[in-house]
């Protein structure tokens, strides 16, 4: 069985597009007859990672529309985003579309140094990119060349009820102090502080790069990614005390690790846990009607004075290296790319927008990380965006374990700075 | 052409029928594996270069703490399965009695082996839930409240050979359910002339006759055991920390979220040895009495 599924997860990219180029070849061969002289490379596959039904819908328009004012026929693929993650690196190399999803900066870098994502920096001069995109994008840009267009900004910290918050008369906490009295006061009201479930273990990464932003500042957290820093270092332990001292408060749902993040949003939609640790797609564990109740609040400051870097993540939109029609995908990104167009594709995950000309937005999540984003002085992606994937897994399994059990930090940490050295070579 | 094939078809047909087989054989398995532990070898990513680094790779398996508990849990899935066909056998014995109605008795048992494993796992992970769980609902008829097995680390393992035993036990059901229906009338009946009823019948009468039977049971669920991957990717993913990973799971976490292929060929590498003890045993058990002329 087991080779089985993975065959199915490796093979699933080529027979998707297998299937196209049986439509597409249909396609062609009616086009073909009918007018033999356009019929020739007037083609365009994506894969899409999109789990979120209408945001597929706003995709599939916009590529309607352009089908018909170039005359380009579009397919996209859409995959299921986790097996997505795994279904890219064997269909960059063999049968790569014409267009991709994926994420900025290191997991963007992880491709581009195997050379499998192609160099757009023509498109980015043509369009005049830059002057709109501001530093968003240094996202996509290696040694000075653009490999993709940044998507949507995903904003984490935390988020709440406000009508929960108005009738027990809490305010969100400004300070790790208030976390703590906040918590307090959200045990005896029965609720759980913090709704945290790390099944799929990244949301504990999630709380460790906010501790460690407001604790040790960005540049360390950067040295830490990329693997300059040691785990053991004295700098480190601050972070995890602090952390610790939240855990032993009985800060987080209880049994966390049994539950993934889409049951802890649920919790805190269900008025049974008082705040979560996410991004604006925190709207999806909410139903429509009680989307209005949900209200950001930065993660609080721990260390006085400390600069506000915050987690900000860019995902991205790609031309494989290995993709046949580069030309009509660069076509097809300007028009994606048009502002109207990608304030629209945007809007369902409330995803703040990186370009400055977009249209402001109607979406109050939206207009509140926009608001947040302009104290902000720097910021990351994600522990398991930010730092090499190898390095991540095991990061993301040991803040895990340090979530469930505390006492073991000394020997998570040592386990971490032995992964960091064999990965870094340091 | 037709004397050509008149002369040469009693080795050219069965080799055209086999043909396909072993063709299939030949690229998916025996070309894979080979290629596997030539993979485990090398530094590689799955997609740049390899770079040879001899047995590194093995080296590191060694100090690599999760190597070790993932061996650990194989050994306990190992030992937990060995419970699927003496409880078969014992269910098998138990339907195979001619009363109304077994029929749909015995339709009802074999329904885990109808179920997807996914399917299994899916609700086995409901039924452990701490919140809204069947376990957590029957602890709290007695005023007590679940522990949240997926996620201690010293229960979790024994939790998810539980789900995955269900259907096992099913398996050994079906194959013990149609080894009694092939018992010699003769031979029993003359056990009951003799006197044998009860324990001293099935030890003595029953059994012997299910030896070949029994053998597959073990066999089958000995793999089982050791391919043991769907469960536990569907119901903890390894977690919490790894302590549910298994051999399968590890090989599949490193080369694919890790990008370190050659690392994950080295753990199936250890996951073939293993297996491949195993299987020379069944096989010299299986040949034997075929070379002996039996």
């Amino acid at each position: 069985m087991a080779s089985n599924d993975m065959i199915k997860l490796v093979t699933r990219a080529p027979a998707s597009r297998r299937q196209f180029l049986i439509g597409a070849g249909t396609a062609l061969a009616g086009m073909t007859l009918g007018a033999p002289a356009i019929a020739q490379s007037k083609e365009l596959t994506i894969i899409s990672n999109i789990g979120n039904a209408s945001q597929r819908e706003v995709l599939q328009r916009i590529a309607s529309a352009y089908e018909k004012e170039s005359g380009v026929k579009v397919a996209i693929n859409n995959m299921d985003h986790e097996a997505h993650k795994t279904a890219i690196r064997s269909y960059l190399v063999v049968g790569a579309p014409d267009i991709c999803f994926w994420f900025s900066g290191n997991r963007m870098k992880a491709f581009v140094q195997r050379e499998l994502f192609d160099d757009i920096s023509d498109l980015f001069a043509r369009e005049n990119y830059k002057s709109v995109l501001g530093p968003a994008a240094g996202a996509v840009t290696v040694d000075g060349r653009q490999y993709g267009l940044p998507l949507g900004g995903l904003l984490w910290g935390l988020f709440y009820r406000k009508d929960v918050f108005e009738e027990k008369g809490w305010t969100p906490p400004k300070r790790l102090e208030d976390l703590l009295t906040l918590g307090e006061k959200a045990k005896s009201a029965g609720m759980i502080p913090v709704s945290m479930g790390t099944k799929e273990m990244w949301p504990a990464a999630g709380w460790f790069d906010h501790m460690n932003l407001r604790i040790n500042g960005l540049d360390k957290h950067m040295a830490l990614m990329d693997g300059k820093m040691s785990y053991t270092d004295p700098a480190m332990l601050p972070v995890f005390d602090k952390w610790a001292e939240l855990i032993n408060a009985g800060l987080f749902s209880p049994n966390g690790t049994s539950f993934g993040w889409e049951q802890a949003a649920a919790a805190l939609a269900q008025k049974k846990a008082a705040m979560m640790d996410l991004a604006g797609f925190i709207k999806y564990g909410f139903p429509e009607s009680q989307q209005d109740q949900i209200a950001f609040a930065p993660f609080p400051e721990i260390i006085q004075g400390m600069a506000r870097y915050e987690d900000f993540a860019l995902n991205s939109i790609h031309v494989p290296k290995n993709a046949k029609n580069k030309e009509n995908a660069r076509d097809f990104l300007a028009y994606f790319y048009k502002p109207d167009n990608l304030a629209a594709f945007l809007e369902t995950e409330s995803a703040v927008p990186p370009r400055n000309d977009c249209p402001p937005s109607k979406d109050p999540l939206v207009n509140a990380a926009v608001e947040s984003l302009k104290t902000v002085e720097g910021s990351a992606q994600y522990y398991d965006r930010d730092t090499d994937p190898d390095m991540a897994q095991e990061g993301l399994k040991g803040f895990q374990e340090f979530m469930a059990k505390p006492d073991r930090r000394d020997q998570i940490l040592e386990r971490l700075e032995t992964t960091r050295k064999r990965i870094f070579k340091a | 052409m037709s004397t050509f094939w008149r002369n040469h078809r009693h080795w050219m047909a069965p080799t055209l029928f086999i043909m396909p087989g072993a063709l299939l054989f030949a690229v998916v398995i025996i070309l894979a594996s080979a290629q596997t532990i030539w993979v485990s070898f090398f530094d590689w990513d799955g997609v740049g270069a390899k770079q040879w680094v001899g047995l590194a790779n093995y080296a590191q398996l060694l100090d690599d703490p999760q190597f070790h508990v993932s061996l650990k849990n194989n050994l306990i899935w190992l030992a937990m399965f060995m419970l699927a066909p003496p409880l078969g056998l014992a269910l098998a014995l138990l339907l195979n009695q001619p009363i109304r109605g077994m029929r749909v008795m015995k339709s009802l048992f074999f329904v885990p082996l109808v179920l997807a494993s996914v399917t299994v796992g899916v609700v086995f992970t409901w039924v452990y839930d701490p919140t809204f769980g069947l376990l957590s609902l029957i602890f709290s008829s007695f005023g007590a409240t679940a522990p949240a097995l997926l996620s201690d680390e010293h229960f979790v393992t024994f939790a998810v050979v539980v789900a995955a035993l269900w259907p096992q036990v099913a398996f050994c059901l079906v194959l013990f359910l149609a080894g009694l229906n092939n018992l010699s009338e003769d031979l029993i009946g003359a056990g009951r002339v003799d006197g044998a009823r009860g324990w001293p019948m099935l030890i003595h009468v029953i059994l012997p006759q299910l030896r070949e039977v029994s053998f597959i049971a073990l066999a089958v669920t000995v793999i089982g055991a050791l391919r043991s991957f769907d469960m536990v990717a569907v119901m903890t993913s390894g977690g919490p920390f790894g302590s549910s990973t298994v051999l399968a799971y590890q090989m599949y976490e490193q080369s694919i979220f890790s990008y370190r292929f050659g690392y994950g060929a080295a753990i199936a590498t250890v996951l073939f040895v293993i297996m491949a003890v195993f299987i020379a045993w069944y096989l010299h058990t299986l040949l034997k009495p075929e070379r002996e002329g039996v």
